[in-house]
């Protein structure tokens, strides 16, 4: 059994710097990986397809891009995708198959830097840094 | 509710042929104001027949297998049912009187009795092959679970207010229960050692049989009678009528005897551990059949993405995820030590591909609006949390995050809640269904 999992590229599309006055301009968190894992998991079409409409797909490709995992991900979604196996599972790969074990997570606006240690980012706030 | 698991549909279609074509009678013990969620998920998981509850039972007869019989998660145990009849009358009867009533439990219908236990025996031999593999880690849970679910009894007791009957009964029958539990480690042990040998546990059975009592008695019954004196009525007129054996280490048959004000039941327990203790849950937080019905309320499709920001040791996210795999699960706590116990959960249950966990604070989500399909959560009581201002930022965080159309399930004290109430009043904006 694995001893480590790792922070998915299907999460990272949806977290956000919540550093005070950063806004929408949070997003996307800038991915520096130390450690990165890659593990199979199993493939469900039916997951895949209705995921794809919630994630920002440029931000994924960067994402993917700066792990050196891209796999032929097309930059631009396609329409009908959705029948399309094959890219279905590109999608599959790199929405969970990719893992940050180690590594940092920065705010783009703020440069705010948040540790992945063990798999696990540390997102937690400061006081002073908090929004509220 | 959500449809559950495709993989628990059609049970004519999974389930291997039971040998009980008829079907038998069984019932379920269950915490008080979780009976109504029961009754919809044996409704959902199996073909039953005449389900009914009294408070913290449910009884129903199917003709389903063992193995669908485990999937319940919402039951603390399953006992097939022996006898389930009116309360005894204990008042202005002379104590003599009452043991010859309780004697009748066994000596008035002796064939009920024998029907019982030959029934439980072809269950025995369906659960015997083939032979199961007890794991090592369903010692641990029971001992485990057994400690930390008396120390949030502690914590918790304003949780479920109907809860609280049913841990006040626990603690009449609480010495019995250790020692059962105890033993019950014991014999898992013994299960391990012979699992090859399933063909011996079934020698064993069709020899001499042994047994024990389990008493629990409450109401105006526990204020005349120890259980220790019940069961040892119960005990003497068995061994008379039928000829067995009395074991109180490592008996083959278990009798459950239940006596209240409401009911007199008696009952065989077809598993050997609760079903609330869970093979895939190594240390507790919330209780598993609580976690599992918020889960259930959440409606949980395939693609979801599921948020418990406050999920401690993560036993919300264990029995949603294990329900329902094909989603997304993501829990967050601010203790390093609750994330560390969390991991290994994730870890012996096998589910570190489905759930991801976090380092972040409920009052600054991490996430981007709108990005959440399902928020599930255990809210801490008054301790972490002060009403007023932290609360607020809570209930605001969350519903920044979640879709439009998303559900939030939270498990709330009473104070909290009431202070909700008047909050969701007063509060213009409430997009999502809460």
């Amino acid at each position: 059994m694995r001893a480590q999992a790792g922070m998915k590229l299907l999460t990272h599309n949806l977290l956000s710097s919540h550093v005070r006055g950063v806004g929408p301009r949070g997003f996307p968190l800038r991915i520096q990986a130390t450690e990165i894992r890659v593990s199979p998991v199993d493939f469900n079409p039916d997951f895949v397809t209705r995921m794809i409409p919630k994630m920002e797909w440029a931000a994924l490709v960067e994402a993917a891009e700066s792990l050196g995992h891209l796999s032929e991900l097309p930059r631009q979604l396609e329409e009908g995708y959705e029948k399309d196996e094959d890219f279905l599972r590109k999608v599959h790969h790199v929405l969970l198959e990719v893992e940050v074990v180690e590594g940092t997570l920065q705010c783009p606006e703020s440069g705010r830097v948040f540790p992945i240690s063990r798999g696990i980012p540390n997102m937690l706030l400061s006081d002073e840094e908090a929004a509220s | 509710m959500s449809a559950l698991a495709p993989e628990e549909r059609p049970p004519s279609l999974r389930d291997p042929p039971s040998p009980l074509p008829a079907g038998a009678r069984y019932f379920c013990t269950v915490g008080r104001g979780l009976e109504p969620f029961l009754m919809r998920e044996i409704r959902a998981r199996l073909a039953v027949t005449q389900v009914e509850y009294v408070s913290g039972k449910v009884f129903f007869t199917t003709n389903s297998g063992l193995t669908m019989l485990k999937q319940l998660k919402s039951a603390e145990r399953l006992f097939l049912l022996l006898k389930r009849q009116p309360p005894l009358i204990i008042s202005s009867r002379s104590k003599g009187k009452v043991f010859n009533e309780i004697q009748r439990l066994v000596t008035g219908d002796p064939m009920c009795w024998v029907r019982a236990v030959s029934i439980w025996r072809s269950l025995e031999l369906e659960e015997n092959l083939p032979p199961e593999v007890a794991k090592p880690s369903k010692r641990k849970t029971g001992e485990n679970e057994n400690i930390v679910t008396k120390k949030l009894k502690i914590e918790q007791t304003l949780a479920m207010p109907g809860d609280a009957e049913c841990q006040l009964e626990k603690q009449n029958s609480d010495k019995m229960e250790e020692h059962k539990d105890l033993t019950t480690e014991k014999e898992n042990f013994q299960e391990e050692k012979s699992e090859n040998d399933g063909e011996k546990e079934v020698e064993h059975h069709q020899g001499k049989l042994t047994f024990r009592v389990s008493c629990r008695c409450s109401g105006t019954i526990a204020k005349t009678f120890t259980t220790e004196e019940v069961g040892r009525v119960i005990g003497i007129a068995l061994i008379k009528q039928f000829g067995w054996k009395a074991d109180l280490r490592n008996p083959s048959l278990e009798i459950f005897i239940h006596l209240n004000d409401i009911y007199s039941v008696v009952g065989i327990p077809v598993f050997r551990l609760p079903l609330a203790s869970r093979a895939y849950i190594k240390v507790a937080g919330l209780r598993s059949t609580i976690a599992w019905t918020m889960a259930s309320l959440a409606e949980i499709n395939v693609g979801a993405v599921v948020l418990d920001p406050m999920c401690g040791l993560g036993t919300i996210l264990l029995e949603a995820a294990k329900e329902w795999p094909n989603a997304s699960y993501l829990g967050a706590d601010v203790s390093d030590s609750q994330l560390l116990g969390a991991f290994d959960n994730l870890k012996s249950a096998g589910l570190m591909d489905r759930i991801e966990l976090f380092k972040f604070c409920v009052t600054e989500l991490p996430l981007l609006s709108q990005s959440v399909d399902v928020i599930i959560s255990d809210v801490p009581f008054g301790k972490k949390f002060k009403l007023g201002k932290d609360i607020k930022s809570v209930l605001h965080e969350m519903e920044r995050v979640l879709c439009v159309g998303g559900t939030i399930v939270l498990l709330l004290s009473e104070d909290l809640h009431k202070y909700l109430q008047d909050y969701k009043e007063s509060n213009i904006t409430w997009n999502s269904r809460c």
